[in-house]
């Protein structure tokens, strides 16, 4: 093998290896746009779902031809420590049929002297949950600015997916917590 | 040492007031006095002065609630232990006897087979003992054996290990009592939830009170999260900055309390007693200084203590209670922040 | 030698190598160095001092940890110039822990295994001149030290409520976010994108190495293990670090341009840092070890006189152990909350892996297992990893378990098997691969004695200091407390007196390289005799500054697990 050919193949051996680096970098930024997607298809950590009235009425009409098993739902609510706004579940459980639509309501009142934007995270426990937990309103789904001493009702419109029936790992859940976190929102 | 006491104490003294005034009147009037024999709520002695003057009368109206003394410790490290801490939840068991019956018994055999066999092959194939080498390099079938056997060894452990998974992950009835355990740089929040949502701030108690009471030092809390005995408790956590550990281990409970979502396990505490945890997950400069205390009671001293704290006994939430609360909790939270 | 061709042999005489010799002035020779055994030897120095650094560090963990109470903490800050108030004694704390970890793993560990080693013996081992890319390989050395200049700068810039970054070497956020203002994070992560450029390009270069500059006849299943290990190593860190890349870039964008990946109040979270650091951050535990496990390999078949046995079962284990430890990282996260399926995949994934790694140990005890067996120095430190390595990897067998890590996770059980298989487990190796080439590296035989000196009291003292923390661990302590309640003292006592006595062996291992430099013999080419056969001692000690330049041709009857030459034995 001559020296030509021998730098040649390094060349492409090198080549080759910095491309599969560069892919791995790639694969570690596209990490938090799948992980996004992988959380919000299975739920994943407890993450909810998302629905349109549509789905909405077929859930219904499904849940009631499955026959109604009901769920106790608990509202969970948090502030970061940097937020001054005071965050509560109006009630604190409520039973749901599943797939009966039900609308659950949160106060939030800002208790600083300035204007404050909050933004919600969520999940609910039990984890495996998440993909039966349909939201079709919610407050999380955009930021909320209040005023100084203001307090408002945030309602949430949610229904319990009848596919839970058929999920052997939801056999034994009575309750689903549903909990909220507001943080400050970053500003853009 | 003394700066942490100080910074202790201020945290406290203001989240205390805060509490004391608006929802632990009662209590504080009977810790109060009850501190004078015995020591853990040290710290509530600040408020004596104008305790002492109630004490009868506060006596008379409230059911007696005392907190347990350092006789009813029962989760704590023993000097020079070698093995777990006793437990005391029924998965905590049942993976104790995972650990001492299962695992320990594999792994030493293991251990002790590999340095019997480095100890044949010193004594039986050194240079004085077998002057010339084999050339064996293979042998199908103890290779095959050195892989299949290894495998057994797992399945026999993966067994136990997956049910012992499925019971941690049992989830809660719907009227488990549910407690909300959230981390604060430095101290913890136990939130009552369930019993018109109260808050208990949890510092960890000065030395100089620790070793008065007989507590240990760095474990013992100013403010134990109290919990009925033998009773599925929905504990949930919660970080509020950074991420934080709420761990006991003589309970086999632990979980993270990470900023934006909840985590939730359920936990059922066999004996009355006291149980000590801490923070296990680093979470800045006073991670080793944030304790977890919980006092496991009988239901009618559980509920004794959440009325004597202001709250309600399940089923007779008021609405009007609940919007109350959370203002004053905001404040708390706010003035925390303030604080750190 | 057998394995050799004629044209290159171990019978060329000093004066034969005018022009292999030739060597450039001292500045161009080890600042601009492009050879191969040069840069090996940089790292090496390099690795020994960042190890003193990072022991060192560990020495005043150890004084802190021998009674309750702050011992020395305040003394540090005010040293470095603080008030010494509580808080910032407790970030001093974890300012040490963050050094001493990544330290340890990116300063040492990894520059010795694969700069040092590597860089020294897989060219050799292979029958090539020198690594595909010289230049490159001078770029990855002084990307490291860059790297580790930069960990060093961050201790002495704000990171929060003292100076230094205290976030542990897991750099989680929001601790390492929001948690720590000022620019000593930034810093330490900076450190990690050097070091980890530094170890991409060196893993390009080890496998196009290792692909393109084979000598003739050494096809991949003659390859010593060693290159075996190296070769696995490489392909982890080529898929691992990018991740780790990615992520801490991410957080120094959270940290410093608004971003908000990690940051649940953008719409992040916290947990996926986590699972993107463990996907990088298990692999690299494998990384520390796999050179490890060649090394042991040779020095096994080399002082027991015969081949290694199941020579194809023990490279493809160690392929099987790096893919495998690419889909267990959550095992390091029991305790975030993984739903129960997730739990229980990691817990079978986990325990996989105990599988490759028992091959692995059988076969280095048949191999020894009817040989000839001699016990020279590196030979005594190999026995102890395999005794060492096994009892780190039993406790690793009862962690994998989700429902008993519950109670173990971030306690001093953790500490203690992953002490056990690094500080115990790949440091024995670097000893033992120490005292296998340093005659060959610097042409000097250190004493035998002194080595066995050093590891008996190194085996005793790091017993010491680490077998105490699994009692610690099951009691429930956590990690990263810089204190503890009193119930912990007897065992933590214990640890700190193991370390002074580890302290001794290091003392015994400089006294050792000085006795080597002064007053030890010439190496012979081949000083270990007949179980040494693969090609590094077909050369003189040291080899000549260029070597094989006529490719050595290996016989097709010498293949890598049958290569013992038919020369009678010695005895």
């Amino acid at each position: 093998m001559s020296a030509a050919t021998l730098d040649h193949r390094n060349r492409r051996t090198m080549l080759i290896a910095f491309g599969i680096a560069l892919a791995m970098l790639g694969l570690g930024y596209a990490a938090v746009p799948l992980y996004d997607l992988f959380c919000r298809v299975t739920g994943f950590g407890g993450t909810t779902q998302v629905a349109t009235e549509a789905e909405a009425d077929l859930a219904e009409r499904l849940a009631a031809s499955a026959g109604g098993r009901s769920f106790s739902i608990r509202f969970d609510a948090n502030t970061a420590t940097d937020m001054p706004w005071t965050f509560r579940p109006v009630q604190v459980t409520d039973t749901v049929s599943i797939g009966q639509r039900d609308m659950a309501t949160y106060t939030a009142r800002n208790n600083s002297s300035v204007p404050v934007t909050g933004t919600a995270t969520f999940n609910v426990e039990p984890e495996q949950a998440g993909r039966y937990f349909n939201k079709i309103q919610c407050f999380c789904f955009t930021e909320q600015t209040l005023q100084p001493g203001q307090e408002v009702r945030m309602p949430v419109l949610y229904y319990v997916d009848p596919a839970v029936l058929d999920d052997p790992n939801m056999e034994g859940v009575e309750q689903i917590t549903l909990s909220y976190t507001f943080h400050r929102a970053k500003p853009e | 040492m003394s700066c942490a006491r100080n910074r202790t104490e201020s945290v406290g003294q203001m989240n205390f007031g805060e509490i004391a005034r608006k929802r632990l009147h009662i209590l504080t009037i009977l810790a109060a006095a009850f501190t004078l024999v015995f020591a853990p709520q040290a710290a509530m002695a600040q408020d004596a002065e104008s305790a002492e003057a109630v004490v009868e009368e506060a006596a008379a109206e409230a059911p007696a609630f005392e907190h347990f003394g350092a006789d009813m410790i029962k989760g704590q490290p023993e000097p020079g232990g070698l093995t777990f801490q006793q437990q005391y939840s029924p998965n905590g068991e049942y993976a104790l006897w995972m650990h001492d019956a299962i695992l320990m018994p594999i792994i030493t055999v293991i251990s002790i087979f590999v340095l019997f066999l480095l100890l044949w092959v010193v004594v039986r194939y050194r240079r004085g003992a077998n002057p010339v080498p084999s050339k064996t390099s293979h042998n199908t079938l103890i290779e095959v054996v050195w892989t299949v056997i290894p495998v057994i060894i797992l399945l026999v452990i993966a067994v136990p290990s997956i049910r012992l998974l499925a019971a941690q992950y049992e989830a809660p009835p719907e009227d488990a009592i549910t407690i909300k355990a959230n981390g604060y740089q430095w101290y913890w929040t136990y939130e009552y939830v369930d019993n018109g949502g109260f808050e208990v701030i949890s510092n960890m108690m000065p030395e100089a009170d620790a070793l008065a009471a007989n507590l240990p030092v760095q474990l013992a809390v100013d403010n134990r999260m109290v919990v009925p005995v033998n009773t599925p408790l929905r504990i949930q956590t919660f970080g509020a900055d950074v991420i934080h550990a709420f761990g006991i281990p003589s309970l086999w409970f632990k979980m993270d309390a990470v900023p934006g979502r909840i985590n939730e396990k359920m936990l059922t505490i066999e004996e009355e007693g006291i149980y000590y945890g801490q923070c296990m997950e680093l979470c800045g400069a006073r991670h080793g200084y944030m304790p977890i205390a919980i006092e496991a009671r009988s239901m009618e001293d559980y509920q004794a203590w959440v009325l004597a704290q202001g709250g309600t006994i399940s089923g007779e939430e008021e609405p009007a209670v609940e919007v109350e609360v959370p203002a004053e909790e905001a404040a708390e939270t706010e003035e925390a922040a303030a604080e750190a | 030698m057998a394995t050799t061709a004629e044209g290159f042999d171990a019978h060329h005489d000093e004066h034969a190598h005018d022009h292999a010799d030739h060597k450039p002035g001292f500045f161009a020779r080890w600042f601009m160095s492009t050879n191969h055994k040069d840069i090996g030897t940089l790292y090496l120095i390099f690795a020994i001092i960042a190890g003193v650094i990072g022991g060192g560090i560990s020495g005043l963990m150890r004084w802190e940890l021998a009674e309750p109470g702050l011992q020395i903490m305040g003394q540090i800050v005010e040293f470095l110039g603080g008030e010494g108030t509580f808080d910032q004694q407790g970030h001093m704390w974890n300012v040490l822990i963050t050094a001493h970890g990544l330290i340890m793993v990116f300063f040492m560990v990894m520059p010795a295994m694969i700069g040092g080693f590597g860089n020294w013996f897989v060219p050799l081992m292979i029958g090539a001149p020198d690594m595909a890319f010289p230049r490159m390989n001078n770029i990855s050395f002084w990307l490291t030290v860059a790297g580790f200049l930069s960990l060093m700068f961050s201790a002495f810039v704000p990171g929060g409520v003292g100076l230094g970054a205290g976030t542990g070497w897991t750099v989680y956020a929001p601790l390492s976010t929001t948690g720590s203002v000022g620019p000593a994070v930034d810093f330490a992560i900076f450190s990690l994108h050097l070091a980890g450029a530094g170890s991409i390009l060196g893993a390009t270069n080890f496998i196009t190495t290792i692909f393109n500059m084979r000598a003739p006849g050494m096809t991949l299943h003659k390859m010593p293990l060693f290159v075996w290990s190296v070769l696995v190593t490489a392909f982890l860190l080529l898929l691992a670090l990018p991740v780790l890349a990615a992520a801490i870039t991410m957080l120094l964008t959270d940290r410093n341009f608004g971003t908000t990946f990690f940051d649940p109040a953008g719409g992040g979270d916290p947990v996926l840092y986590q699972h993107l650091f463990w996907f990088f951050g298990h692999p690299e535990v494998y990384i520390m070890i796999l050179p490890g496990f060649g090394m042991i390999s040779q020095i096994v078949a080399t002082f027991s006189k015969k081949p290694v046995f199941g020579y194809l079962g023990m490279a493809y284990a160690m392929v099987a152990i790096g893919v495998v430890g690419f889909i267990v990282w959550a095992h390091h996260m029991y305790t975030v909350g993984l739903d129960v399926n997730t739990k229980m995949y990691f817990t079978a994934a986990t325990m996989v892996i105990a599988v490759p790694t028992g091959i692995k140990i059988f076969s280095w005890i048949a191999t020894m297992w009817g040989g000839s067996i001699e016990f020279k120095s590196p030979m005594v430190w190999a026995m102890g990893f395999i005794f060492l390595f096994t009892v780190g990897g039993v406790t690793g067998v009862v962690l994998a378990n989700g429902g008993i890590d519950d109670n173990l996770h971030d306690t001093y059980y953790v500490v203690a098997h992953f002490h056990y298989v690094l500080s115990l487990g790949a440091v024995t190796s670097m000893f033992a691969g120490w005292y296998y080439w340093f005659p060959k590296m610097f042409g000097r035989m250190h004493s035998e004695f002194l080595s066995h000196l050093q590891f008996w009291i190194f085996f005793i003292g790091v017993n010491m200091v680490f077998f105490p923390m699994h009692f610690l661990g099951l009691q429930g302590m956590a990690r990263r407390y810089p204190d503890y309640t009193p119930a912990f003292e007897q065992w933590n006592h214990v640890a700190s007196l193991g370390y002074v006595i580890t302290l001794i062996s290091v003392a015994v291992f400089f006294i050792n390289i000085i006795y080597a430099f002064v007053a030890g013999k010439k190496a012979a080419p081949n000083y270990w005799g007949e179980g040494a056969t693969t090609l590094e001692w077909s050369l003189s000690s040291p080899p000549p500054f260029h070597q094989f330049e006529t490719l050595p041709v290996i016989e097709d009857h010498h293949s890598a697990d049958d290569h013992i030459s038919p020369a009678p034995a010695k005895a």
